[in-house]
């Protein structure tokens, strides 16, 4: 019988761990029952070799855990009392199990699991792959870059790494060949792009390494936030400078591809004039035209400027609102929020945007703008502190202050606003100059994809880290967000499909996507939790052996420093990136990895971002990427898994690359915490 | 002898489903509260406890049912290499070896734990009168129970398995990913799929 090398490899493998773990274990101090101290450390060690082969041997890691955990721990207990130890080891497990089940971390990961499955099949990718590949059409490689782009808002509300790769594989990938971009650019862009969710917040797992570490979620997410959007920042100018380079590559969009048809009205209207707005305005006054379209579609084409304006407005008020100890406007137009946020918005800059991401969830139009509005924020940071907002309604708190004397009158706007309304300005007529008919109806295709999607991770975001909502009841909220979108896609399916009464066929369809969300939501968080359930198990006999300690003790006797720890241990995760999943990586291995921070001055938020960037390429190297076979199993048969990992590969580097600087300037990461939560 | 698969198959997905929907309760729930906290200026005591609750069921009750459609993680690296009568032995020894105990101490003292919980009359502590518990750590055993039930019928598919050489067959369910209802979600086909083919062909050729 002939064995495959993959299979010699880890037979060998799991030979040396086993003859090892045979040759340390304490025979002699079975034989007559008394374990000491050492001992006991060396079936710590054992114990966590044993489980990486059983591991290996594809059992259920779950179970493998809490088996292993229950035989180790007994023998620990019964080391020291032989007769309790039965009823403690099952105490122990009783106890540690039931921590899980009221665990108020992990509470999310159902929650968060099922917006993205409703995400998922709200049917919107087609939609939101189309807008932006035509507005990105004169973007060097447009198509790479939309999938690039696409990949990371449906990755991040999603987090589905398996149906992202499919669905984009089964959309860009004949698009770009049809194209004729070359193979494997396609494939990486698509597998790159579709592991990009499980860094972005909100991501599982970072739940899942905040619930293991014991460090903030509301911090990952805020910390997790910019590593994120530089990685797919990289990707997507990665892809930009090659399809500059190598044009063959990735050819640009002929111009057929790049022209959407337009409605008859604006057919006939594009004869009188070449921009949209003055056409609209035009027509107007023209009785022959429906009037109500003409409208509507002038108020979909106003609506940037409408949001500049209105932004503009709530800036101006924010900015001349008269000085005060604390800001509560934020809070009251948001619905009032937990007092405990009143200092921190009022002390950041960023304290005309909490109310904002709140209102985004019922007026999205508004909000688009919003994501235009962190740079113009950042000219603020130094003013804004000297004259903080505040309403009239605090004028009493005001009085206390020594600047109380102005408290009543306006401030003048300070000169930063006078710039950020000319660049608002500007922005606005070259937007306006720039509407034309396509460019209209490509708007509106984004604002029906694009933007809800955008508006909807936004608000879910902003609302944990800026303190306005627990990272639970936001889960809670975009699941929500994503019921509703699931049924007004749906909604707008059925109806364009005109068979029958459009919203019986939604409820039914809602029905039906509602169910299958909840059946795949309970099997995918059974497995996350009793995941849990046996590595905490597993980690308290871990504990109760002493295995940690040894291993402490040896790394620390080894001399590090603070560089080479971090180097190894991040080796070490990308080596067990190979055979484990990233949920069986950070909850068995992470435990070890914490204690050792601290000795070496390491902040387990930024080790958790490294892991989290780090885990990313477990996705991506062969053999065992998922994503590669996901991509494989729509792809057309002569696109060998062997182009898919050669495609993989510069993306990879890129992975690194991004490694590297967050190592380097750990701002990336870590501004964003500290900014808001020190 | 497949019947009684099928039949405690069928138990477990059933549970498993019923406390499914617990999700969907959990998200309205959550949504509701929300809303009544900062919209009405109303938050409830319980809310909470409940939320726990309702996320603890369901994921100990849909415990099962994941094992049933074999949806608990493993390690992929070999497994998938083995014949499937090799799969069935690792499995069965590992089953004895690792579930069996482990599941049976999890149900037993999960018993005693929900036992006492129940002598007791115990309500939460996190807030003043807080709902009753007992009901919550009774899911512990029950679970365990469920589980074990169903490791009981992976052990004999097992036996099923090395004796025929080829593992019994599952009822189906939803997948994370089908990819034919994707394709069908997108309007692919595989004729589509096998044109593209062309491009394919086409660049290799040139290269």
């Amino acid at each position: 019988m002939k064995i495959r090398k993959e299979l010699w490899f880890g037979f060998s493998l799991m030979a040396i761990i086993l003859v090892v773990v045979t040759i340390f274990t304490p025979w002699a101090g079975f034989a007559d029952g008394h374990l000491s101290r050492d001992d006991l450390g060396a079936l710590g060690l054992l114990m966590l070799g044993l489980i990486v082969v059983a591991i290996m041997l594809g059992f259920p890691t779950a179970f493998t855990l809490m088996g292993m955990g229950v035989f180790f721990g007994w023998i620990a207990y019964r080391s020291v009392n032989p007769e309790l130890a039965t009823q403690q080891i099952l105490d122990l497990m009783v106890q540690r199990a039931y921590s899980v089940m009221s665990n108020d971390v992990l509470i999310a990961i159902p929650l968060f699991v099922f917006m993205g499955y409703l995400v998922e099949r709200a049917n919107l990718i087609e939609k939101l792959f189309k807008s932006l590949h035509l507005s990105l059409a004169r973007v060097p490689g447009a198509l790479a870059v939309a999938t690039i782009v696409t990949c990371a808002i449906f990755a991040t509300a999603t987090g589905i790494v398996g149906a992202v790769v499919t669905l984009m594989g089964l959309l860009a990938l004949p698009a770009m060949l049809r194209a004729g971009y070359n193979i494997k650019l396609a494939a990486g862009a698509i597998t790159a792009g579709g592991c990009l969710g499980i860094l972005i917040p909100p991501s599982v797992l970072l739940i899942v390494y905040g619930a293991t570490a014991g460090v903030s979620v509301v911090k990952l997410y805020a910390g997790a936030f910019f590593p994120g959007i530089m990685l797919a920042g990289l990707y997507v100018g990665y892809v930009i400078i090659l399809a500059k380079w190598k044009p063959h590559l990735a050819p640009p969009l002929s111009a057929a591809d790049r022209q959407v048809p337009l409605p008859p009205l604006s057919q006939t209207l594009s004869s009188r004039s070449g921009n949209a707005l003055a056409g609209l305005f035009g027509a107007l006054g023209v009785p022959s035209l429906p009037k109500r379209q003409v409208v509507t579609q002038l108020f979909v084409s106003l609506l940037p400027a409408l949001s500049i304006a209105a932004l503009l407005v709530v800036m101006y008020a924010g900015a001349t609102k008269p000085t005060a100890e604390v800001d509560t406007s934020g809070l009251v137009q948001s619905g009032g929020a937990i007092s405990a946020d009143e200092d921190k918005s009022a002390e950041s800059s960023g304290l005309q945007e909490p109310p904002k991401e709140e209102g985004g969830l019922s007026e999205p139009p508004k909000d688009s703008a919003d994501l235009k509005e962190p740079p113009a924020d950042s000219v603020p940071a130094a003013s804004a502190a000297a004259a903080p907002a505040a309403p009239a309604a605090a004028s009493v708190a005001a009085a206390k202050e020594p600047a109380a004397a102005s408290a009543a009158e306006r401030v003048p706007a300070p000169t930063w606003y006078w710039i950020v309304f000319g660049l608002g300005m500007a922005g606005l007529l070259l937007v306006s100059w720039l509407m034309s008919w396509q460019r209209l109806e490509i708007f509106k295709m984004l604002l029906a994809s694009f933007f809800p999607l955008a508006v909807m991770i936004i608000a879910v975001l902003g609302s944990i880290v800026f303190g306005l909502a627990t990272p639970t009841e936001a889960a809670a909220v975009g699941a929500f967000g994503g019921l509703v979108l699931a049924g007004a896609y749906r909604y707008v399916a059925a109806k364009q499909a005109k068979s029958g009464n459009a919203v019986a066929r939604t409820i039914s369809d809602l029905g039906g996507i509602l169910k299958e969300s909840s059946f795949l939501t309970a099997k995918t968080s059974a497995m996350v939790c009793w995941l849990f359930v046996g590595s905490s198990i597993f980690s308290a006999s871990f504990a109760l052996l002493g295995g940690q300690e040894i291993i402490e003790h040896w790394v620390l006797s080894l001399g590090l420093t603070t560089l080479q720890f971090l180097l190894l241990s991040q080796f070490i995760i990308f080596i067990l990136g190979w055979p484990l999943e990233w949920t069986e990586i950070i909850v068995i291995f992470m435990p070890i990895f914490i204690p050792l921070l601290p000795k070496f001055g390491v902040d387990p938020l930024f080790f958790g971002l490294l892991v989290a960037l780090n885990l990313q390429t477990a996705f991506l190297s062969p053999p065992v990427a998922m994503a590669a076979f996901y991509l494989k199993g729509v792809s057309p048969k002569h696109v060998t898994l062997n182009q898919i990992f050669a495609g993989m590969l510069p993306f990879m580097g890129i992975q690194v690359l991004a490694l590297f600087l967050l190592y380097m300037f750990p701002g990336i990461g870590m501004w964003l915490p500290e900014l808001l939560y020190k | 002898m497949q019947q009684l698969l099928f039949t405690v198959d069928k138990i477990s997905t059933f549970v498993g489903q019923a406390f499914s929907w617990l999700i969907v309760a959990l998200t309205l729930m959550i949504t509701w509260e929300v809303f009544s906290r900062y919209v009405l200026d109303s938050p409830h005591a319980w809310a909470f406890d409940v939320m726990i609750m309702m996320y603890g069921t369901l994921f100990m009750m849909a415990g099962a049912y994941t094992l049933s459609k074999a949806g608990h993680v493993r390690g992929d690296v070999l497994y998938g290499f083995f014949e499937p009568r090799t799969q069935a032995t690792i499995d069965l020894v590992l089953y004895i070896l690792f579930f069996v105990p482990g599941v049976v101490a999890l149900t037993y003292a999960g018993y005693t734990f929900a036992a006492e919980s129940w002598v007791m009359n115990e309500h939460s502590s996190i807030t003043a009168s807080g709902p009753p518990i007992y009901p919550f750590k009774t899911m512990l055993p029950l679970a365990g129970a469920f589980l074990l039930m169903q490791g009981i019928v992976e052990i004999i598919r097992c036996l099923i398995c090395i004796k025929q050489g080829a593992w019994p067959s599952r009822e189906e369910d939803v997948e994370e990913v089908d990819v034919d209802k994707l394709k069908e979600m997108v309007h692919v086909k595989d004729e589509d799929i096998a044109k593209l083919d062309r491009f394919v062909v086409q660049q290799e050729g040139t290269k």
